[in-house]
């Protein structure tokens, strides 16, 4: 089809809004807040209804919501899960203005209340691929060292694998780990992981609302193919002071939060550190006090309220990991994140959201030996602005904005002193800019049918100065040229439809179906399976194309006894272009030319996700289950057929129970169930060098062992009194012992070296664990 | 080499992060692969019978007994018209009449064996001396652990690339040693011979006897050893997608052609 016969068709909907142009028409709009601390409640749902007319909308990211309908009699309610359902009358005869506070429920009340208030959303809503976490579940599901970890559960839901044994990376639909984007209140977090992965970057005392988008994705997010991560920080209490904080086997943390002006303006400070390292501290041995190992992060926030109409938001988070041993080397890597935001809201419809956004990551490696001394750093820093508007009428949802984000990669700088072998060196900094603008409807046409459909228009432009190469196939320079400050060296513009609609069969079931367009501009050369401190960062250039994924989508979703329990079956099929590996013995580090030693290739998911959720009663939780395949295609590689990408896994399953057996104590427990990862296993073995050398056959043909692991847990109320709330988490990490399969390698048999044998590396056994948590 | 050592030491790490961390052998099911022709080439700047060796690899669950490939013929000529004829003295092993390569020359493999010809080049590299091996004792969780250095003047007017053997009291470390000059150019460098014991590999202990050989070797020769000891290195995770390292010889053969200088310093361990 024609670009632009295309583009006419897709605006073609935009341009007949036929209640523009009706009459008698009136908006009720406001923000929705817990009542007891003032936070915003982000997709609390209201309602209007009278005899004639039921409609609703969901608050937005900033709790604000618009309604419009017709003038008359109706009956307001608001209603949030975990909260007690607000009811008021009230006459709409002209625009109101009406700010809610909903007043938590505690457990027990919840389980009686919220039975026929709980929201069919999940069926209604034409969002697809979207998993919500609840951060209260997040208390109560076990984690290895009891650290609560979002990242963690992120990987009991369908469609997302783990990135390994205790780690924080996670695939998503068959991508990579650098294909998902991940927004810590919407700054960019290019490393989300500490300590080599075993701890994600989130705290999660201070995170209020976990969305994870893997298909359906809005046009108000791209950038990444597989995924949207996003994750907002808690705003702070606004009515009054609070303390909390959790005493860990590894990490400790502290929440400070309260109002700064009663009602106007507040704040959150959230940290963390692990203390691992002052357990080597108290060693008597020199060569183990002088290590060091630990991390730490810091979350902060403010926000002030001007009036109803404007409030500024600034938030920041700081985190830095540090390992090192004496006299050898240290390594310390972290990101930083700063953003400011106003609301505004220009009239009870529009609605206006303006972020400046600073985000880096950075890390350094330093080798203390003195003959080979050096120091080697890396950073990627992004700019960023961006304008988000929300329109709201009866039947739509207008969403517009603009995005302009200013990169800067400093791929590596060595630094020496005295008479080190190693020479100072530094690889020239990239710049890029990407620009992008948005248009989207979220469209209730009746009852049935409603539709979220959008186009993204994304752009990307390398910057000078820098040396610009290119390279042929086999790596060697064709042409080069020095690029001027502020040239565009090489332009990519990419138009990313997205669609999806949902037909309601009835109030409790539905299907679904999507498509989108994602397109990619910052990649990631790794060595490792998911992150690791020291991954290189490259954008797209006159020799790397932009990634981009198209993926359809369909799914069936069905609610039963009064949404008590949720089931959803979902398939999809994505296709990958421009991925990128790399050859056989590529450098990927501090060299100037490591695009020379890239590969380009395609590569193709599919899978079934099945869902289903127990969201109330004593016993809730949910099973995930997931059947994919996810293939790569190199013309270098494994003679240019297909092969399993490294995160294929056939079966994948979770499950998740929490029981709340009385007010006071929670049990829980989940079980994880998946296919090895593919991987190359020898097919044959010769002698060269006077070593064994193994040969290979098929790449990524070979399967590694299933994993499988129950977790357990159990959660003690403290009796309560006015001012203080204490709890113990006693955790049961592995609780059957299983040896899972971590890495896989060959050797000689030590008695008889004519053989060669398969060793299994297993990281964690049985690990317990335990928890003090406190509030106050 | 900076990153090769990092990632050794995350890995110990990683290791002592981790109470249980266990290892089990287990049987897997492996692919068979057929038999392939597998060519060792070496010429070398010494006054010596050159050395070319033709096996055949053997499915991964066979025993490590590689037959040996008789009645291949076998020449290397050089780039000034030279030609040598390599006799097959036992089986499976050719070798010439002494001859010394010499820097700068290219050198051309033939070999014709079960009617395919093999061919395979490689330009020996200018002789870089090696001064001295010393010892490096580091301290990890209260133990010592004794590493070998080799030190040498690293050429700054050419790009070079080095390997190194290392045998102690005569057993060859199971380790394959590769450097080049890409951050150290023009300096004197002491490069670590850093190996693990976890490698199936005896521990530098007092009274060692142990012996380097360094050679200087071509980029193809280079990249064929990186190759191979990134595979060897077994990083968090199943760490780098093992693959068959490029080689210098056409028709899909294993192995390599390494036309490089040698020489070779013992070193007594106190």
């Amino acid at each position: 089809m024609k670009q632009t016969n295309f583009l006419f068709l897709f605006f073609l909907p935009f341009l007949f809004i036929p209640e523009l142009f009706a009459q008698q028409k009136y908006t009720l709009s406001g923000t929705v807040r817990d009542a007891s601390t003032g936070e915003t409640l982000i997709g609390a749902t209201v309602k209007l209804q009278n005899a004639d007319h039921s409609f609703g909308k969901a608050a937005n990211d900033y709790g604000f919501y618009s309604l419009s309908g017709e003038g008359g009699e109706y009956t307001m309610t608001v209603s949030y899960a975990g909260y007690l359902t607000y009811r008021k009358q009230i006459s709409l005869v002209g625009d109101l203005k009406i700010n809610v506070g909903l007043d938590p429920a505690n457990s027990l009340q919840e389980v009686v209340i919220s039975a026929k208030d709980r929201r069919n959303d999940n069926v209604k809503s034409a969002q697809m691929g979207l998993e919500k976490l609840n951060m209260r579940d997040l208390d109560n599901v076990p984690v290895l060292f009891g650290e609560k970890d979002v990242l963690k559960t992120i990987q009991l839901m369908p469609g997302v694998k783990s990135g390994g044994e205790g780690n924080t990376g996670f695939f998503v639909r068959g991508g990579a780990a650098d294909q998902n984007l991940i927004l810590l209140d919407e700054a960019t977090v290019y490393n989300s992981s500490h300590l080599l992965g075993f701890f994600s970057t989130f705290n999660s005392d201070a995170i209020k609302d976990v969305s994870l988008y893997k298909g359906g994705m809005p046009a108000q997010f791209g950038g990444r193919l597989s995924s949207v991560l996003d994750v907002k920080m808690q705003d702070g209490n606004s009515k009054e002071f609070g303390v909390e904080g959790g005493i860990g086997l590894i990490a400790s943390r502290i929440k400070v939060e309260g109002p700064i002006i009663k009602d106007k303006a507040s704040f959150m400070v959230s940290a963390r550190r692990t203390y691992i390292d002052l357990l080597l501290k108290a060693s008597s041995d020199s060569s183990i006090n002088s290590n060091t190992l630990n991390f730490y992060d810091i979350n902060a926030k403010v926000n002030y309220r001007f009036d109803d109409k404007n409030t500024l938001f600034l938030s920041g988070y700081f985190g830095q990991d540090n390992i090192g041993i004496k006299d050898l080397f240290a390594n310390d890597w972290g990101n930083t994140t700063a953003t400011v935001r106003l609301n505004h809201v220009f009239s009870s419809k529009l609605f206006s959201n303006t972020s400046f956004i600073f985000n880096k990551y950075h890390y350094a490696i330093e080798l203390l030996d003195k003959d080979n001394n050096a120091r080697v750093t890396s950073l990627i820093r992004d700019f960023n602005l961006k304008e988000d508007l929300q329109y709201f009428t009866n039947q739509h949802i207008f969403r517009f904005g603009a995005q302009a984000t200013h990169h800067r990669i400093a791929p590596s700088d060595i630094t020496t002193t005295g008479n080190s072998s190693i020479n100072p060196l530094s690889v020239e900094n990239r710049y890029g800019l990407e620009l992008a603008g948005y248009l989207s409807d979220e469209w209730k046409l009746n009852d049935q049918l409603e539709l979220l459909y959008g186009l993204r228009i994304s752009g990307f432009s390398l910057l000078g100065p820098g040396t610009i190469r290119t390279y042929d196939a086999a790596g060697d320079i064709v042409s080069s040229y020095d690029a001027k400050r502020g040239s565009f060296v090489k332009t990519y513009v990419y138009a990313e439809p997205r669609f999806s609609a949902s037909y309601s069969l009835s109030e409790q079931n539905s299907v679904k179906a999507s498509y989108n367009r994602n397109t990619q501009n910052i990649h990631i050369l790794t060595n490792a399976n998911t992150s690791s401190p020291t991954d290189q960062y490259v954008m797209s250039s006159n020799n790397i194309k932009p990634e981009i994924s198209d993926q359809v989508a369909m799914g069936y979703f069905r609610n039963a006894k009064d949404n008590t329990y949720e089931f959803s079956a979902e398939v999809y099929y994505k296709w990958l272009q421009n991925q990128i590996d790399y050859k056989n013995g590529a450098e990927l580090i501090a060299n100037a030319e490591v695009e020379s030693e890239l590969l380009y290739g395609k590569g193709r998911a599919y899978g079934l996700e099945l869902y289903a959720k127990k969201t109330k009663g004593k016993l809730t939780g949910w099973i995930s289950y997931t059947l994919a395949k996810t293939e790569r295609q190199f013309d270098a590689l494994n003679g240019g057929n297909y092969f399993p990408a490294k995160q294929d896994r056939t079966h994948d399953l979770s499950l998740v129970g929490i029981y709340n057996f009385s007010s006071r104590w929670t049990f829980s427990a989940n079980y994880v169930y998946s296919t090895g990862n593919a991987v190359t296993y020898p097919a044959g073995k010769y002698s060269t060098g006077g070593l064994t050398t193994y040969y290979y056959t098929e790449r990524n043909a070979n399967r590694m062992p299933y994993t499988s692991r129950l977790d357990l847990s159990a959660t003690l109320k403290a009796r309560e009194t006015k001012k203080y709330q204490s709890s113990w988490s006693f955790g049961l990490y592995n609780a059957l012992n299983r040896k899972n399969p971590y890495a896989i390698t060959f050797r000689d048999n030590k008695q008889d070296p004519t053989r060669t044998e398969a060793v299994q590396t297993s990281l964690f056994g049985i690990i317990p664990s335990v928890t003090y948590n406190f509030k106050f | 080499m900076i990153m090769k050592r990092f990632i050794y030491i995350s890995v110990l790490f990683v290791g002592f992060l981790v109470w249980s961390s266990c290892e089990k052998v287990i049987d897997v099911k492996l692919d068979t692969a057929s038999n392939q022709m597998v060519i060792e080439g070496n010429i070398t700047d010494q006054n010596e019978a050159q050395l070319i060796k033709i096996s055949q690899s053997v499915p991964y669950t066979d025993k490590n007994v590689f037959p040996a490939v008789k009645g291949a013929k076998v020449t290397v000529t050089d780039d000034i018209g030279h030609l040598w004829t390599f006799e097959e003295r036992e089986p499976g092993s050719y070798s010439s009449a002494p001859f010394k390569g010499i820097s700068g020359r290219t050198y051309s493999l033939k070999v014709n064996v079960s009617s395919t010809e093999y061919v395979a080049s490689s330009t020996m590299p200018e002789r870089v001396h090696m001064d001295s091996l010393s010892l490096k004792v580091f301290t990890f969780g209260g133990n010592d652990v004794k590493q070998l250095q080799v030190h040498y003047h690293d050429p700054a007017a050419e790009v070079n690339q080095y390997r190194w053997i290392m045998k102690i009291d005569n057993i060859q470390t199971k380790r394959v040693f590769v450097g080049n000059d890409r951050f150290t150019n023009g300096n004197n460098v002491a490069e670590l011979l850093y190996y693990s014991k976890d490698d199936d590999n005896k521990e530098l202990l007092g009274g060692d006897e142990v012996q380097v050989e360094m050679q200087c070797i071509d980029k193809a020769v280079y990249n064929y050893w990186f190759t191979l000891s990134e595979q060897t290195k077994n990083g968090p995770g199943g760490g780098v997608t093992p693959g068959n390292p490029p080689s210098n010889i056409n028709h899909n053969a294993l192995g390599y052609f390494s036309a490089h200088t040698t020489e070779k310093v013992s070193y007594k361990v106190k």
